[in-house]
């Protein structure tokens, strides 16, 4: 899929949602290129504050994070040890001037919920929209030109 | 352990505004260990800090480093290789920390990027409590393990006052009472008796009496 809207947003997702192994992730890149960067962690609560910033930083224009469904983390409270850190998260970006909406948790509701890695992916993608570029990226030293993505191609 | 809180970020950026090249020094004891200022906070402040900057379009360059160390010069001098690329340090250090980096490297500035608090417990996950003033003359064996001076709001040496409530404090409900805690500590092991003995006022010339306090150990010494 080509990179149209010139978005990428990254997905920190906790390994132990149903289907969310290695050929569900490669595939998703393969269908979303460089609009999607995939991040499978332990768990969602391994994820520390300067992760989601760091990819604010370097490459994202939004940050989702996928949780195990509620009271199912493997951990015990993982994925309500996350929620925190996005809420404080959300914080410092909103004290330099970015969006808190750049930052997003998603938490399943309940085991039974029928989701997937791909299913949140798809949903994701489709709203990658509603998100202007990021600041960050926009200006130089003199308000012209582009920041430099990490992971970009040189110009 | 000490500790601290980070300023806030508006405050941050205005007094690193002047430098170009700044190092974020991190401390991997104290200020870690309350959240504040060890190398998980060091780097998210750092990359908050070059975020604002890109999208203020100022070109500053921001690294990080995090001491095990702040107050320690054998930890310091790990800035010796480093800190000639730089116009300032933004320090995530405690009050301590900021002055041994800044006494260490005279010619460049030290910037605080935290504000010191107290002298305190982890009472639990996200919660720290003041619990010692330093006052350089301890007395926690006649208040059963817990201080009148730290933790009472009043500050009470001889008893609690008459506002103490199902063992909270009137000043906040929120505060247990620290004459509850020292009556219950002492009786659970038959020491009520040391409360018998009228405690005059607190002798502050201790703590502060003769100007900034140190201590020599010879045996320590080099």
């Amino acid at each position: 899929m080509t990179n149209n809207l010139e978005r990428t947003l990254a997905i920190f997702y906790c390994r132990n949602m149903p289907e969310s192994g290695e050929e569900v992730r490669q595939s998703l890149e393969k269908k979303y290129g460089k609009s999607i960067r995939l991040f499978p962690m332990p768990c969602s609560g391994r994820i520390d504050i300067v992760h989601l910033l760091r990819a604010l930083e370097e490459f994202a224009d939004a940050v989702y994070v996928i949780t195990c469904p509620e009271g199912a983390c493997r951990y015990l409270e993982g994925n309500k040890r996350i929620g925190k850190r996005v809420e404080r998260a959300k914080s410092i970006i909103e004290g330099i001037g970015l969006e808190k909406e750049r930052l997003n948790l998603i938490t399943p509701v309940a085991v039974n919920d029928k989701f997937s890695l791909a299913s949140y992916a798809e949903e994701i993608m489709k709203g990658a929209i509603k998100y202007t570029p990021s600041p960050v990226f926009k200006k130089t030293a003199h308000g012209a030109g582009k920041t430099k993505r990490k992971g970009s191609k040189a110009p | 352990m000490i500790t601290a809180e980070q300023k806030p970020m508006n405050e941050i950026r205005d007094m690193i505004a002047p430098y170009k090249r700044i190092l974020t020094v991190g401390c991997a004891s104290c200020v870690a260990e309350c959240a504040a200022g060890g190398e998980k906070e060091t780097g998210a402040l750092a990359s908050a800090l070059r975020m604002a900057c890109k999208m203020a379009g100022d070109e500053k360059i921001i690294h990080e480093k995090t001491l095990d160390r702040q107050c320690v010069k054998d930890f310091v001098i790990q800035l010796e290789d480093v800190i000639k690329d730089y116009d300032a340090i933004l320090s995530l250090g405690c009050g301590a920390g900021v002055q041994a980096v800044a006494e260490m490297y005279n010619e460049v500035p030290v910037i605080p990027a935290l504000n010191t608090e107290f002298l305190g417990e982890t009472r639990d996950q996200g919660l720290w409590v003041e619990n010692c003033l330093g006052c350089g003359d301890c007395m926690l064996y006649f208040f059963g393990g817990v201080c009148p001076l730290a933790r009472c709001s009043k500050q009470l040496l001889n008893g609690p006052c008459g506002g103490s409530q199902d063992g909270r404090c009137e000043v906040d409900p929120d505060v247990p009472c620290a004459w509850q805690n020292i009556i219950d500590r002492l009786s659970s092991f038959n020491a009520l008796d040391r409360l018998e003995k009228i405690y005059p006022p607190k002798d502050w010339s201790k703590k502060r009496g003769a100007g900034p306090r140190k201590i020599i150990r010879e045996d320590q010494k080099r």
